[in-house]
């Protein structure tokens, strides 16, 4: 798997499969009879060979979605379609969805050649087949000369491997991965996960992905479903999401935000003139927005520039260095901001007290309804 | 007890004399207590006129009738192993993974024989199916005896022992790992794939350490077969037999280490087998969301067994409360008291000596055990291994093996004890001690080293640690392994047949000599009570002395 180009003839799936959600839920009872909703009216369409990310806080819903998909839940109502064929009622022995599990669930009794080949001794496969294709798949994650071993004796990350390899030997419909980086190292976290994006590029196999990382979501989907309490919030491209949240709660879990409330004060020709800060601002709007809004505004996005440049006065409160980059906490009036600048190559020193210029980048302003307002 | 938590300075030397005083005291009182009888008991077993020889136990082997005897305890204890796990393995499924109503009760129920004296099993099972038994005689006009050998045995043990079993696999199933489960399905493999190639080769070598754990019991058991033997003799009473009736020391210590020497194997089978067990299980989030089987047949046969179980034990309790309420039971079903008051007046020393000495064995064995799992889990004193592994041996032996060393080690100067009641508070702490020291060692596991640290960070000097900090913490562990004791003990019959003594009864010997002469009336009636302090005890303390602090988390 170091290797970008492997010899992955082997594990060559069949053409890549559509997979749509439709109108998915599950609510679970609790002891003592209470119901807790999981997931509810949960939509999503992917396209064959993409790699689509679940991405939210612990107990939205994600996993109990993954889980569906796998037949390991059974949704209350809601339908599967894989290229159009309906698997909600297929039991999980027959729906060929490979899913790599959180701990990993390598079975301990087995060696790595054993894991992984059990698929195949499950459908009976002939043993020159089975040996092949297991040879082939520990190779593609850079395990050939391990398979003797039991997972006890692997590191994390060779657990996590032997795992991948286990889901890729049966040549999935559909792969799942259940925060499969979580046990692992923030470095190997990194390193696994480019392996991870140019392996599903190669095999092409429909991706399913679930983490509570925005990091790791934004490196390595195609689209994110952002989740809430058991909905959709936004699907979307990285960018999208990241740049044009469809909520305060979406362009939170992504990233920080300035969400600064602003008046809208006239719209033509898809541009929307607002108040916001005490100044005029014009940006591009769809629609024409409700006149109560709140502009969104990403730390990078803040341009601090010696006092009098800018249209607009700030005064730093403080200021935090992260390494890589510094973050101010800066006053305008009575509003608080966050501005987040490189470290490395500034054009001179500001100092908690001293009195900066702000410039908004136009560009990377977006509107929300100010009603939408979510609960943090 | 004071010193025994003062802070984890006591690795360095000087600094704790009260534990540096400590530590060869309970070494000593181990190695005198646990080691010494054992040696004692090898010695009047292969020892003839002062010289080492192997003539007692070849002698003893030459007889046809204890060949007999091996040859029974071994069929027993291997029919009572395989019933016994089939029966806990089925029971514990039922209650782990299927969806049916009253698990709490088929728990409850199903355990109410770990804390009966096993004797109760024989003198219901007499009642009910005896040559003057309610059913053989009374309902069905037969004279037989057919209740009293193998299959009575058979019938005794399993309801006395499948319970231990039970809690060794309830706890398996619920550890398994449910992602393996799941993994195998999302492969392709049906329900019935997956426990074939899954969750039973995870699961064998738990079944397995329950078989030999079962075959253990069966072996140790002395008050069935002295009841139910009939003419299917096995070794432990043959052991007192050779003792009480025959008073041939040489010939009991012999028959005791034939006895013992298998059971000491099994044990450590059956530890290894445990030990193995541990990879298979993860606990946390995987274990936590095993799916519940709804199919209206599995509900239907897991509630036929449990219900069945549970059926059978309920009627066991309730034949011998019966029998203690009725003037003869079976013949004359007046109800009556006049078997209690009996018992309060003829066996009232009984009851008293057994209270008294089970409460000061369950203080001397909660404070020796925390003792020593303090000693074993937080310090590297030199031999504490070896005092581990000694302490834990009782669990090893047989308690009728341990009663005769008791009886051999300490009937001569200088440890002359017999007739004591300090022999009899010996016997009842060393048996229970592997319980509290596992007990403790546990609760200590679940201290961080960092709390001491952080008290001691805090301002608090050692004292204030030991009293503020350490002691609450332990105090449930202490707690519950003084109630283990208490109840193990006044339960025993095995372990103190050999040390009672007319000064000091107990209830157990008490009510197998009211079988013996066939007062079957006050026999129930004292088993009544003895069940009833039991449970009292065990769901009446904690109560007493209030939560506990891992509860709560």
């Amino acid at each position: 798997m170091k290797d970008s180009r492997l010899d992955i003839s082997a594990l060559d799936t069949t053409a890549a499969k559509t997979l749509e959600i439709r109108g998915l839920r599950k609510t679970y009872t609790m002891r003592g009879g209470r119901s807790v909703p999981a997931v509810r009216d949960f939509t999503l369409s992917v396209a064959p060979g993409e790699f689509v990310t679940l991405l939210g806080p612990s107990g939205c819903g994600k996993t109990t979605v993954l889980r569906t998909l796998a037949g390991l839940e059974e949704p209350d109502a809601g339908e599967i379609l894989l290229d159009a064929r309906a698997i909600t009622q297929l039991p999980a022995h027959r729906r060929r969805i490979g899913l790599v599990f959180q701990n990993y669930a390598l079975f301990p009794h087995m060696t790595v050649s054993e894991n992984v080949a059990y698929s195949m001794r499950i459908r009976s496969a002939p043993a020159d087949a089975t040996r092949t294709e297991v040879a082939a798949a520990l190779k593609a994650v850079g395990l050939e000369a391990l398979g003797t071993r039991l997972p006890s004796q692997l590191s994390g990350g060779q657990q996590q491997r032997v795992a991948l390899a286990r889901a890729l030997v049966m040549k999935p419909d559909l792969l799942l991965f259940d925060e499969p980086l979580s046990n692992l190292d923030a470095k190997l976290r990194v390193q696994v996960r480019g392996e991870l994006k140019r392996l599903q590029k190669q095999l092409g196999t429909t991706t399913i992905y679930v983490t509570h990382d925005q990091d790791e979501a934004m490196s390595l989907s195609d689209r994110i479903a952002v989740m809430n309490a058991g909905r959709v919030e936004q699907v979307g491209t990285p960018e999208e999401i990241y740049a044009r949240p469809a909520s305060l709660f979406v362009a939170d879990f992504v990233g920080q935000v300035n969400a600064l409330p602003g008046r809208v004060t006239g719209y033509a020709d898809g541009r929307a003139t607002i108040d916001v800060l005490g100044h005029r601002v014009t940006l591009r709007a769809d629609r024409n927005p409700p006149p109560d809004v709140l502009v969104l505004v990403r730390p990078e996005a803040v341009r601090l520039s010696g006092a009098g440049d800018g249209a607009i006065i700030a005064v730093v409160e403080e200021l935090d260095y992260r390494g890589d980059r510094i973050e101010y906490r800066i006053r305008i009036g009575d509003t608080m901001l966050v501005a987040i600048e490189a470290a490395l190559g500034r054009r001179g020193r500001v100092a908690p007290g001293d009195r900066v210029g702000v410039e908004l980048a136009e560009d990377a302003l977006h509107l929300l309804p100010a009603k939408m307002e979510m609960p943090a | 007890m004071t010193a025994l938590a003062a802070g984890r300075g006591l690795s360095e030397p000087g600094r704790s004399w009260a534990l540096a005083l400590l530590y060869p005291l309970a070494a000593a009182i181990v190695a005198l207590f646990i080691a010494y009888p054992v040696v004692e008991l090898l010695a009047h077993a292969a020892m003839s006129d002062g010289r080492v020889s192997f003539a007692p136990l070849a002698r003893v082997l030459s007889e046809p009738y204890n060949r007999q005897a091996i040859y029974n305890t071994l069929l027993l204890g291997l029919t009572v192993a395989v019933l016994g796990t089939i029966l806990a393995a089925l029971y514990a499924y039922a209650m782990t993974r299927v969806e049916m109503p009253g698990k709490a009760v088929w728990h409850f129920l199903a355990l109410l024989p770990t804390i009966s004296p096993p004797i109760l099993m024989a003198l219901s099972l007499i009642l009910l199916y005896g040559r003057r038994g309610l059913v053989t005689h009374e309902l069905l006009g037969l004279q037989t005896t057919a209740l009293y050998g193998y299959w009575g045995l058979v019938v005794a043990q399993v309801l006395s022992y499948f319970p231990f079993a039970y809690l060794l696999l309830l706890n398996l199933f619920r550890g398994l790992d449910a992602s393996l489960e799941e993994a195998a399905g999302t492969m392709g493999a049906h329900p019935g794939k997956v426990l074939a190639t899954v969750s039973l080769p995870l699961l064998v070598p738990g079944l397995a350490a329950a078989c030999v754990l079962l075959f253990g019991y069966s072996f140790a058991d002395l008050g069935n077969p002295l009841l139910l033997g009939g003419d299917f003799p096995v070794l432990s009473s043959q052991i007192y037999l050779a003792i009480i009736g025959q008073y041939n020391i040489p010939r009991g210590a012999a028959l005791a280490i034939l006895l013992l020497l298998p059971a000491a194997l099994l044990f450590f089978f059956q530890k290894h087998l445990s030990a193995r067990t541990a990879h298979a299980s993860v606990g946390g989030r995987g274990a936590l969301r095993h799916p519940q089987v709804r199919h209206p047949a599995a509900k239907a046969g897991a509630l036929v067994v449990c219900g069945g179980m549970s059926l059978v034990i309920v009627m066991q309790y309730a034949t011998v409360l019966a029998g203690a309420t009725t003037r003869i039971f079976g013949i004359n079903n007046t109800f009556t008291l006049r078997h209690f008051s009996a018992v309060l007046a003829g066996s009232r020393n009984a009851l008293v000596d057994t209270i008294g000495l089970g409460v000061a064995a369950a203080i001397a064995s909660a404070i020796l055990g925390v003792l020593i799992a303090y000693f074993v889990a937080r310090t590297r004193r030199f031999g504490r291994g070896m005092l581990d592994f000694t302490a834990n041996l009782p669990l090893a032996i047989p308690g009728t093996v341990i009663g005769l060393g008791f009886a051999l080690a300490f009937n001569h100067r200088p440890l002359l004890l017999t007739g004591t009641a300090f022999i009899i508070v010996a016997a009842f702490s060393m048996r229970a001690l592997p319980y509290t020291i596992r007990s403790g060692v546990a609760a200590l596991q679940q201290i961080h080293p960092s709390l001491d640290e952080a008290s001691t960070n805090l301002g608090a000097t050692r004292e204030q640690t030991l009293w503020r900090v350490l002691l609450p913490l332990l105090r449930p562990a202490v707690i519950a392994g003084m109630i283990f004791t208490f109840t193990r003990s006044v339960t025993t019959l095995s372990a103190v047949i050999f040390v009672v003594s007319p000064h000091w009864s107990l209830v157990t010997p008490t009510i197998l000599s009211q079988m013996d002469r066939g007062d079957l009336g006050e026999a129930a009636a004292l088993s009544v009570i003895l069940v009833v302090l039991v449970l009292a005890v065990i769901h009446g303390v904690p109560r007493l002395v209030g939560r506990d602090w891992r509860e709560s988390a």
